[in-house]
């Protein structure tokens, strides 16, 4: 619940102690820091926020923030931080994970966190690589790519984040990269004011097994606004169309925004149980209703 | 002649009304008064298809529908016979079957069943007479009965009046008809062979009926359960069925899914918010929701995990119990980890258990594996008034002030119960993870901060081996011949006690409600005066017996007695065994298979 004298934060408050272990150069460090700005925009109290991780470098992040942290189990962010959300929804839920736990282990989590549409924000830190295992393919991975589990090149096609939650109907997908920390930090705001489930994929490359020519100086030249291409984020066709040149372009900004996103679930619940909570018996008498009659 | 204890067996075709004739049964033996299990069977077609069910109601508790039926209701013979040895016949049952499926020359089509006492009865005639259809033939059978076997006519008929009074004067006045001219039929034809049932005591206060599935979810709202969230799977779903419609009422809500691995998931992340929660499954979602079970476990989590347990592994037989799934809740994890592992042994316990299950949850902060199985869980039974009064309600030891100065969320404590913060809490911010954490909740590789972090999470659950009241003696406590069940079997085993005592035989039953950690002591104690006796389990390891002896000292004489599901125990063949063996120590004549005195 919001409190009643509006506290000011800064980007420092949401920080902890914890020194990351991320290798020098890693974008992860330019995220953690755009959601620092972010959570300071939106203005909650730290203790009012869950951060909720998989397993993978990139989701040591709670821990790098202030906020109650659950780094939990590998591709498995998505139902934790939804029960979360639904056990309290006062909290701010975030997710974050990498392109392996996003789309590989637990990718299958993602369509229904999308379809269920409970209020929270999912950040994928997609280096198109497997950084804490030491570099093998991941689902993101462009065709060919040689790796410590491809070393005649990979036989597959990559998975595209962006055309994926768009296809099972994500009403707030972004992209964003660490190289536009300002700008990056706006979407992360944005899909934590979003009511509802919002998309943020990250362009955040592994210094260490990444390709030399993905680094984050090349994205400062590559990137390209959507803002300022003039799109539309209201026009969902047109966001399928750029979301096709994953992997060529770096268009970041938003790709869609539902005007109208309607209820949330987690709004749903609320209201249902002050319905229901009418027909209640005292917990004590709940066997009655197995009186026969 | 009457008698106190009546099993019957009925089958038909889909849409004869075998089932509401078997609620209808089972309900009114509720308002009379009588203890009841009911158990139902179906044909494998997913709609319509044969139906059966068994229904034992008597004078006593009693605890399973096992054993060759007292009456046996055909309604055709093709459907009751595709039931086969679920509806055993035998010398004594009385068997009435409609006479429009004629039976052969040799009058039995039922070996053991004898001629005198299968009984024509033109029970779709009677319904079409009135009604002018035959549905009204479930309504006869139950006027049958209440002429009969003098089974509650007062109940049946409120039964019918409750369940088609909302169908219109015509319907409810035409079955109550077809229900009075099966009693008119009984009257005028009296069966010679039947025994009615003995008028039971009044109750002091009115009896429950419900499944073990329905009471799970009754008890974990009572517990302060607000959150569920699973998969479907056979035998369980019951128990989301039953929450969906009720847990709203309470400030809760259910999330159906999108795998097992979410329906744990998305409790553990309710639980991390502070809030009760409760998943259930069979067998193959319990294999996929362990790596959930010890991200629980680390992160010193409460929840509780429901296995309605099923024939396996794999896909097994989801349709029939079994008590296999004993191995898997206590070691299917990766690391060091103990939790505990709890077992209803009756729909009634099954309130007892779940409200207790949560309890330890909170109480330790560890997940807690409730081990329930397809005959609990989907059997109806009569339960006696449940004092809720009388339960006592846990939670988790949360921060206070003082202790959020310098919050250590993974403090290593005497009890190695660490204070807990909700998120929402100011100050009580920290990092739950999967991985190795230090007092604080930071990340570490470290070997010693490991060792330490080990011996507390197991630390913390070892006054759960003192808990005796979680285990029940019946019988003679000095006895030289002793058995031992658990789960369903455990009241198979109440029955085989009881009839071996009847006989004069001194044994005595242990049934262990917790079992794991194992609590050697009690065991042992059990143990002491035992010479010879057997762990008797539905599973075909024998896995009580086994997970025992790693940890007690079993007597000699004490096996294994266990098979696999589907093939369920009796009493009468459990109370065998004690007389052998209580023939065996008498001839014996060995000292050490004497009694022991002390």
């Amino acid at each position: 619940m919001p409190n009643s004298t509006p506290e000011i934060f800064q980007a420092k408050d949401y920080k902890s102690e914890l020194k990351p272990i991320w290798c020098p150069g890693c974008g992860d460090f330019g995220v953690v820091q755009a959601i620092y700005r972010a959570l300071a925009s939106v203005g909650r109290s730290p203790h009012e926020i869950a951060f909720v991780s998989g397993i993978g470098c990139s989701s040591r992040i709670p821990g790098y923030t202030t906020a109650y942290g659950f780094n939990t189990v590998h591709g498995r962010a998505l139902p934790i931080a939804q029960g979360i959300k639904l056990a309290n929804p006062d909290l701010l839920v975030l997710a974050a994970g990498g392109d392996g736990d996003g789309f590989s282990i637990g990718g299958g989590h993602v369509a229904h966190a999308i379809r269920r549409n409970i209020d929270l924000t999912y950040i994928v830190m997609d280096n198109q690589i497997y950084g804490l295992t030491k570099g093998q393919l991941s689902p993101t991975s462009p065709r060919g790519l040689v790796s410590a589990s491809s070393v005649f090149g990979s036989l597959e096609d990559p998975v595209n984040p962006l055309s994926y939650v768009l296809g099972y109907g994500a009403r707030f997908v972004a992209q964003g990269t660490p190289a536009d920390m300002a700008g990056l930090a706006t979407l992360i705001e944005e899909g934590i004011r979003f009511p509802g489930f919002a998309f943020i994929n990250v362009q955040s490359p592994c210094i260490t097994y990444g390709q030399p020519d993905a680094q984050l100086k090349a994205h400062k030249s590559m990137m390209q606004s959507l803002s300022a291409l003039g799109h539309n984020s209201a026009d969902r066709l047109r966001a399928f169309e750029l979301a096709q040149s994953y992997g060529e372009t770096l268009y970041t900004g938003v790709f869609y925004r539902d005007e109208h996103p309607g209820p949330t679930y987690d709004q749903a619940v609320r209201e249902r149980q002050q319905t229901l909570s009418a027909r209640a018996v005292p917990r004590d008498r709940i066997l009655d209703a197995f009186i026969p009659r | 002649m009457t008698t106190n204890d009546l099993l019957i067996g009925m089958a038909g075709a889909g849409g004869d009304g075998v089932m509401s004739a078997g609620d209808a049964l089972i309900t009114a033996a509720a308002l009379g008064g009588y203890h009841g299990v009911m158990a139902k069977s179906f044909g494998p077609q997913i709609r319509g298809g044969e139906s059966s069910f068994r229904l034992r109601v008597a004078i006593a508790e009693v605890f399973t529908v096992g054993g060759t039926l007292d009456v046996a209701i055909a309604l055709n013979w093709d459907d009751f016979l595709r039931f086969g040895a679920e509806l055993p016949v035998g010398a004594e049952t009385i068997v009435i079957y409609d006479s429009q499926y004629p039976v052969g020359p040799e009058g039995v089509p039922l070996p053991g069943a004898r001629p005198e006492s299968t009984i024509a009865v033109p029970i779709a005639q009677i319904a079409r007479d009135i009604t002018g259809t035959d549905k009204a033939k479930n309504n006869v059978v139950l006027g049958l009965m209440a002429g009969w076997f003098g089974f509650v006519p007062d109940g049946l008929l409120a039964g019918i009046r409750k369940k088609l009074g909302k169908k219109g004067a015509d319907v409810l006045e035409k079955n109550e008809r077809a229900f009075a001219a099966g009693r008119e039929y009984a009257a005028a034809n009296p069966l010679a062979p039947a025994r009615p049932l003995e008028k039971a005591p009044a109750p002091s206060a009115p009896k429950l009926l419900t499944d073990g599935n329905e009471m799970c979810g009754a008890a974990a709202i009572f517990a302060g359960c607000t959150f569920f969230s699973g998969y479907p799977i056979t035998p369980s779903s019951e128990i989301m069925h039953y929450l969906g419609r009720e847990i709203w009422k309470y400030g809760g809500t259910i999330l159906q899914a999108e795998d097992e691995i979410a329906g744990i998931g998305a409790v553990v992340g309710a639980s991390f918010a502070g809030k009760k929660a409760l998943t259930a499954t069979s067998g193959p979602g319990m294999s996929l929701k362990t790596e959930m079970l010890g991200l629980a476990t680390i992160a010193e989590l409460p929840l509780v995990c429901v296995n309605v347990q099923r024939g396996g592994p794999s896909t097994g037989i989801p349709t029939k119990s079994e008590q296999s799934d004993l191995f898997q809740a206590v070691f299917s994890a990766h690391g060091d980890v103990v939790r505990p592992v709890l077992a209803a042994t009756t729909v009634a316990d099954i309130f007892a258990m779940t409200v207790e299950a949560f309890n330890i949850a909170e109480e330790y902060q560890t997940p807690v594996i409730l081990l329930s199985d397809g005959d609990l869980g989907q059997r109806k039974e009569i339960v006696d008034p449940i004092d809720t009064a009388s339960f006592r309600i846990i939670e988790r030891r949360r921060a206070n002030a003082r202790e959020l100065e310098r919050y250590q969320r993974f403090a290593i404590t005497e009890s190695g119960i660490s204070p807990i913060a909700d998120p929402g809490t100011r100050g009580g911010n920290y990092l739950a993870s999967g991985i190795e954490h230090n007092e604080q909740g930071a990340p570490t590789a470290s070997g010693a901060t490991h060792a330490r972090m080990n011996e507390k999470r197991i630390r913390k659950l070892n006054p759960l081996k003192m808990r005796r009241d979680l285990f029940d003696v019946y019988g003679d406590p000095s006895a030289a011949i002793g058995m031992v069940a658990w789960g369903s079997v455990a009241g198979i085993a109440r029955e085989a006690l009881r009839d071996a005592q009847k006989k004069g035989i001194r044994a005595k039953l242990l049934v262990p409600r917790l079992l794991y950690p194992v609590a050697q002591q009690v065991f042992e104690d059990f143990f002491a005066s035992v010479r010879a006796g057997f762990v008797v389990e539905q599973s075909h390891l024998g896995q009580l017996y086994r997970l025992i002896r790693m940890y007690v000292d079993v007597p000699r004489g004490v096996e294994s007695f266990a098979r696999s599901g589907s093939n369920p125990f009796t009493p009468a063949e459990l109370s065998e065994r004690l007389r052998d063996l209580a023939v065996a120590v008498q001839r014996a004549g060995r000292p050490e298979l004497e009694p022991a005195t002390d």
